[in-house]
């Protein structure tokens, strides 16, 4: 099996860099966690980007996300709240993974929790 | 600088008055999914019943349709109303596309690279094409997991534009079909379960095609 790493990102960093250069630790066998959601314009920005890089040995990637944004048994002033902190820190609340194809078999994703399975 | 000004006022109410009295652009919808949904399958079933002829090949084989293809002019009709517009069938979006998938299929290794380079590029141009829609049918394959990020991503970035949607929760005619299981996963959206192949529900797709477009 060939070595993992796992890198965490904060949102800021991602948006510093550009969506475009996680793909160089994705295509070094990375996974990369990031502290929010991306919203769904990076995300099919990052699957772009993934698709001009698609080689032989690189087939693309799996990611998977959740928000905690909309929380159904959350109340109206906690989600008055939480979009208030959205606002302020300009991102969405959650957690996105993302990781080479050549290493996860999938991801399994319940509402508030995701699993991913190596291959 | 008075005449630019002047030459501004009278380009804003030539664009004005261009808008006004020019006709109204044709409806553009779109087919989006990930691959092997059944977007193609619909695309034909829609042409066969309103032009008489197909549009798209299938197969069983992930990302046949690897270009945008595009067939202008459908008339379709219900109780008396007619409604047209130009049929988008886009590639299956997807997030990794490995030739050695292809050869496992029967293609031949340099085929199935082809194969592979024109499905990465049928992916961009179909996410670049979002930009281009007037209303979407999200089709999902109703015997897989529908919490796929991918479907996520195109759901949230046809709300992000604000393109109408429906969901078209195909091959409803499998065993293994579970139209509820996709209504759960996206709560906030109109989901149909259909058939594209077996041409089951569609006269109800029209009907709410000609809603959601009124």
């Amino acid at each position: 099996m060939k070595d993992i790493s796992i890198k965490l990102m904060p949102y800021e960093r991602i948006k510093s860099i550009g969506i475009k250069n996680i793909l160089s630790d994705l295509k070094k066998n990375t996974i990369v966690v990031v502290d929010a959601k991306l919203s769904p314009k990076e995300e099919a920005d990052l699957i772009q980007e993934t698709m001009e890089e698609v080689s032989d040995s690189f087939s693309g990637i799996e990611i998977g996300s959740f928000d905690v944004s909309d929380e159904e048994d959350a109340g109206f002033f906690s989600q008055m709240r939480g979009r208030l902190a959205e606002f302020l820190l300009g991102k969405k609340r959650g957690l996105t993974v993302i990781g080479p194809a050549e290493m996860i078999k999938k991801i399994k994703k319940d509402p508030q929790e995701l699993m991913f399975y190596l291959k | 600088m008075v005449v630019s000004y002047l030459k501004s006022i009278h380009k804003k109410i030539g664009s004005f008055l261009n808008g006004l009295f020019s006709k109204k652009k044709d409806i553009r919808l779109g087919l989006y999914g990930p691959p092997n949904a059944g977007k193609s399958t619909l695309a034909n079933t829609i042409c066969k019943d309103w032009l008489g002829e197909e549009m798209s090949s299938v197969s069983g084989i992930a990302h046949e349709t690897r270009e945008i293809i595009v067939k202008d002019k459908i008339v379709i009709e219900n109780n008396g109303k007619k409604l047209t517009f130009n049929l988008v069938d886009t590639p299956g979006i997807a997030t990794k596309i490995d030739y050695a998938d292809f050869v496992k299929k029967g293609i031949k290794k340099h085929d199935a690279k082809t194969r592979a380079k024109e499905a990465t590029r049928g992916v961009i141009e179909a996410i670049k094409w979002l930009d281009n829609m007037d209303v979407v049918v999200v089709v999902l394959d109703s015997t897989q997991d529908p919490v796929d990020q991918v479907n996520v991503t195109i759901l949230g970035n046809l709300e992000a534009r604000g393109i109408p949607v429906l969901v078209a929760a195909n091959k409803c005619d499998l065993k293994s079909s579970d139209v509820t299981e996709i209504r759960n996963a996206f709560p906030q959206y109109e989901v149909i379960g259909i058939s594209a192949k077996a041409r089951e529900n569609i006269d109800y797709l029209y009907e709410r095609l000609f809603e959601v477009l009124r």
